[in-house]
């Protein structure tokens, strides 16, 4: 697979560039996209953050680059170990790997850091060096996908296996989707919402894949549902919580986020958000809480980046500004247990 | 009831004298007499070099009989001894080419003579000696006895020989304790090519070679120049001596040529405060006159400072590498104040202070004590650079806890107040010791200065190692990388971006 071998030499000419300056009695220096704010500007065509053209440089010869350097050739040597015995490793696996390396990560938010370094500096993202996050999000539903795995290429799954929905983890993620029934995927933001809509057998009702998001969601769900979108064809409806936290998971699986602006690959600009919406709360009679100040501080934030420039967006937020009231997805219970499935969904999904 | 002494003295020959009173001129004990008889033949051996203007080089021969008879024999490349002179040089007390005002190592004419003396009452052996000038054509050899009683030589032989190596040897047995006094004589030794850092010196002992000490300074010091006498140094003695040169000037003109920083005007300004005839002779000056004179002179005010091109302060430079080398200090600061005078006589006090190395720990800074270029190592407590040292509050430059700091000073000046004809220690002179308090001060904030360099450097050190190990991770890591077997090394980038050697 063409992905692996890209990262393998990427891995390698990362050394080759290393040791030639050394050679030559030279400092080795990167250089590697500037993820600062300065430098992340909204690409309206693409609809995502991307990294603008600033670079820097790091430099072995500055004494405080030197740490952060060993540390990102170290986290490419761990990247080509992983290549090598074709494993994969949690984020926080790779932090604990570090200790008596001689490499001090301070904490896991710094090793973190280094592997986003590692991807800018390659354009490749973690897990194509088989790095992923811990939290695991599930997926449920008509969908046969095929691993590639060692020790389980060419078995076939089908996701409607457990009736607990499947992890997404590093295996499913690199696994190839086959074929479908399915014609929709529905992405939950909390798990209660995601085992309710197994258990009545909504799935087989709107023919979605259901995809567990389990708050923001990790970047290989965020994959996984692109690749299924871009694949088997099937539209994304994205189903959060009715405050500006819910808004905002939805915008960043349409448009990206920040913190993965020099990453390709993982945003889906035709997802649809269906809510629940300021106007859903009033309409279907939600059970609400009243707005704290986080959330009204969140939906000021949010109404100021570019991301929810547009019209549309802009009216979401205004409307939760004028309620100053916020709903669960669990709200729509007090009118049975159902309803959600048979009255909401059908309206917003149709 | 004890007699006066005065008259005790004038009774005896100044032989006679110092023998009697031999501690005073550092002969009080066998052990005191190989170290003392080593320094005078050495001091003798510096000075002649430097009159010679030669790179000093000096052979020191300590031989011990099973009998206890000690042969000491110190033989340099020096101007030699004219063969007229050699035989009151060697056998008669207070007499010498150095009653001049300028600096030397020697003062009073007496140490040589007292060694002779001293090894001709315990073995009753003669001194032997070998010169050769370089206008002889051949060298000789004499054995000398002195006289006591009368303070004069007698010439046991004297022989012409068939060698003419320009230069002095001079040999001397006597009862004495080598084994005792062998450290002092070897720090004597140190210390001397600390203070004269173009000499080479070389101690054998019973025919073996111990140790030899290479110049640390590629260039002879300039020779201080002869200088007349400063009017606030003419005392009584001075002025006699002073009016025998001249004893057919007028007052005027004696004054004028007889003393530095006197010309018509300063002359002309003495001679109306001691409302005299300028136009008298100073052959015909009663005691009385010399004394008015000489009071007069003392305490006469507006006269400009003594010239110091009288003096050979060691210099920065060959102080500090000198003591670098000798005692592999990490760093060392230096430090010079004055010219000033004391009594009419030109002085320069100078300073290295030095740290690490071979130097002892303690709280106070180890002092090592110099005169005119020659090192004390006996009666420090007496010194006035002891006194001083002890007087500065050291842990306001960094001497809280123990350190490895040494302190050497050099007094130098056309005449050193020795506390005693054994030339240990420095009297306390009021203008010395203010000199002295500055030039401690300024040593201790070079201390303080070097203490932070040298954490500093620790730090850069520190620092160096630690960018060193990452470094070769990432020389190590890009092997693993590129799936080479060969780590490029990195030492040198490192060594070259810090400066420094990561071997210390």
């Amino acid at each position: 697979m063409s992905e692996f071998d890209d990262a393998q030499k990427a891995l390698k000419n990362l050394g080759k560039q290393i040791l030639d300056s050394l050679r030559e009695g030279e400092f080795p220096t990167l250089e590697l996209p500037d993820r600062t704010t300065g430098n992340i500007v909204f690409d309206k065509t693409k609809g995502q953050f991307v990294l603008g053209d600033s670079r820097i440089t790091r430099d072995s010869k500055n004494i405080k680059h030197i740490k952060s350097f060993s540390q990102l050739m170290w986290v490419a040597a761990f990247a080509k170990k992983l290549l090598s015995a074709q494993r994969t490793s949690s984020l926080r696996d790779l932090y604990y790997s570090s200790e008596g390396e001689g490499i001090n990560f301070s904490s896991q938010s710094e090793s973190d850091r280094i592997v986003a370094d590692l991807e800018s500096l390659t354009g490749m993202a973690r897990e194509d060096f088989g790095i992923f996050p811990e939290e695991h999000s599930s997926i449920y539903g008509r969908v046969t996908m095929e691993y590639t795995v060692p020790g389980y290429e060419g078995r076939e799954v089908d996701l409607t296996i457990s009736p607990d929905g499947l992890p997404v983890g590093p295996a499913l993620m690199t696994a190839e989707p086959l074929e479908t029934e399915a014609e929709l995927i529905l992405a939950l933001e909390s798990g209660g919402m995601f085992s309710r809509l197994i258990e009545t057998r909504a799935w087989e009702k709107f023919n979605a894949v259901l995809v567990q998001l389990g708050g923001q969601p990790p970047r290989s769900t965020r994959r996984l549902m692109k690749r299924l979108h871009e694949t088997l064809g099937l539209p994304l409806y994205i189903f959060t919580d009715g405050d500006p936290w819910g808004l905002h998971i939805a915008r960043v699986i349409i448009c990206g986020s920040a913190s993965s602006a020099h990453i390709r690959g993982l945003t889906i600009p035709e997802a649809h958000w269906i809510g629940v919406t300021a106007s859903d709360i009033v309409n279907y009679d939600l059970s609400t809480e009243s707005m704290t100040d986080a959330d009204m501080k969140r939906l000021d934030e949010l109404k100021r980046d570019v991301r929810y420039a547009d019209s549309k967006w802009q009216a979401y937020i205004d409307d939760f500004k004028d309620l100053r009231k916020k709903a669960e997805q669990q709200a729509f219970s007090r009118h049975g247990m159902d309803y959600v499935v048979d009255v909401y969904l059908p309206d917003k999904i149709a | 009831m004890p007699r006066n002494p005065n008259k005790v003295f004038a009774s005896i020959s100044p032989a006679e004298f110092f023998y009697r009173n031999r501690q005073m001129a550092g002969f009080g004990n066998p052990t005191q007499a190989v170290y003392s008889t080593v320094r005078e033949l050495i001091e003798n051996s510096l000075d002649s070099c430097e009159d010679a203007r030669k790179r000093p080089e000096i052979t020191v021969e300590i031989d011990e009989s099973p009998s206890g008879v000690v042969t000491i024999t110190v033989s340099d490349n020096g101007e030699g001894i004219p063969h007229a002179h050699v035989a009151d040089s060697f056998g008669r007390v207070l007499y010498g080419s150095k009653y001049l005002s300028r600096q030397r190592r020697g003062t009073f004419g007496l140490g040589v003579t007292m060694a002779v003396l001293y090894g001709q009452i315990t073995t009753e052996t003669p001194v032997m000696i070998y010169t050769c000038t370089e206008n002889e054509e051949a060298g000789r050899t004499y054995e000398l006895l002195i006289d006591v009683e009368k303070n004069r030589p007698i010439i046991v032989s004297s022989n012409s020989v068939n060698r003419n190596k320009v230069g002095t040897s001079v040999r001397i047995s006597m009862k004495g304790a080598v084994a005792r006094a062998y450290d002092r004589v070897v720090d004597y030794l140190r210390l001397t090519s600390i203070s004269t850092p173009h000499s080479y010196i070389e101690l054998v002992r019973d025919g073996e070679q111990e140790f030899s000490i290479h110049p640390s300074c590629d260039t002879l010091p300039t020779p201080p120049a002869l200088a007349k006498p400063h009017p606030h140094a003419a005392d009584m003695e001075l002025l006699r001596r002073l009016i025998k040169k001249r004893a057919q000037s007028s007052l005027q003109e004696f004054l004028q040529k007889s003393f530095q920083q006197v010309g018509r005007v300063t002359s002309s300004k003495i001679v109306e405060f001691l409302a005299m005839d300028p136009q008298r002779e100073v052959g015909d000056f009663e005691r009385s006159d010399i004394n008015r004179l000489s009071t007069a002179l003392q305490n006469f005010n507006g006269l400009g400072c003594p010239t110091i091109d009288s003096l050979s302060p060691i210099g920065e430079k060959p102080f500090m590498n000198a003591v670098l080398e000798t005692y592999d200090a990490v760093d060392a600061g230096y430090a010079q104040k004055g010219p000033s005078e004391w009594g009419g006589h030109p002085f320069i006090v100078e300073g290295v202070i030095a740290i690490g190395g071979r130097l002892r720990k303690a709280k106070l800074p180890a002092l090592f004590r110099f005169t005119n270029r020659v090192p004390l190592l006996y009666d420090a407590s007496e010194d006035v650079m002891t006194k001083t040292l002890n007087e500065v509050d050291w842990s306001r430059y960094g001497l809280a806890k123990s350190r490895e700091v040494g302190l050497f000073v050099h007094f130098c000046s056309t005449r050193v107040p020795y506390k005693a004809a054994g030339k240990q220690s420095v009297a306390t002179e009021e203008k010395i010791e203010s000199h002295l308090a500055l030039l401690y001060k300024e040593l201790g904030r070079c201390l303080r200065r070097m203490t932070k360099k040298k954490k500093k450097r620790a730090q850069r050190l520190k620092e160096a190692k630690g960018y060193s190990r990452q470094l070769s991770l990432i020389a190590e890591l890009g092997a693993e990388l590129s799936e080479e077997d060969e780590v490029p090394p990195v030492r040198s980038l490192v060594e070259q971006l810090f400066e420094v050697d990561l071997d210390v």
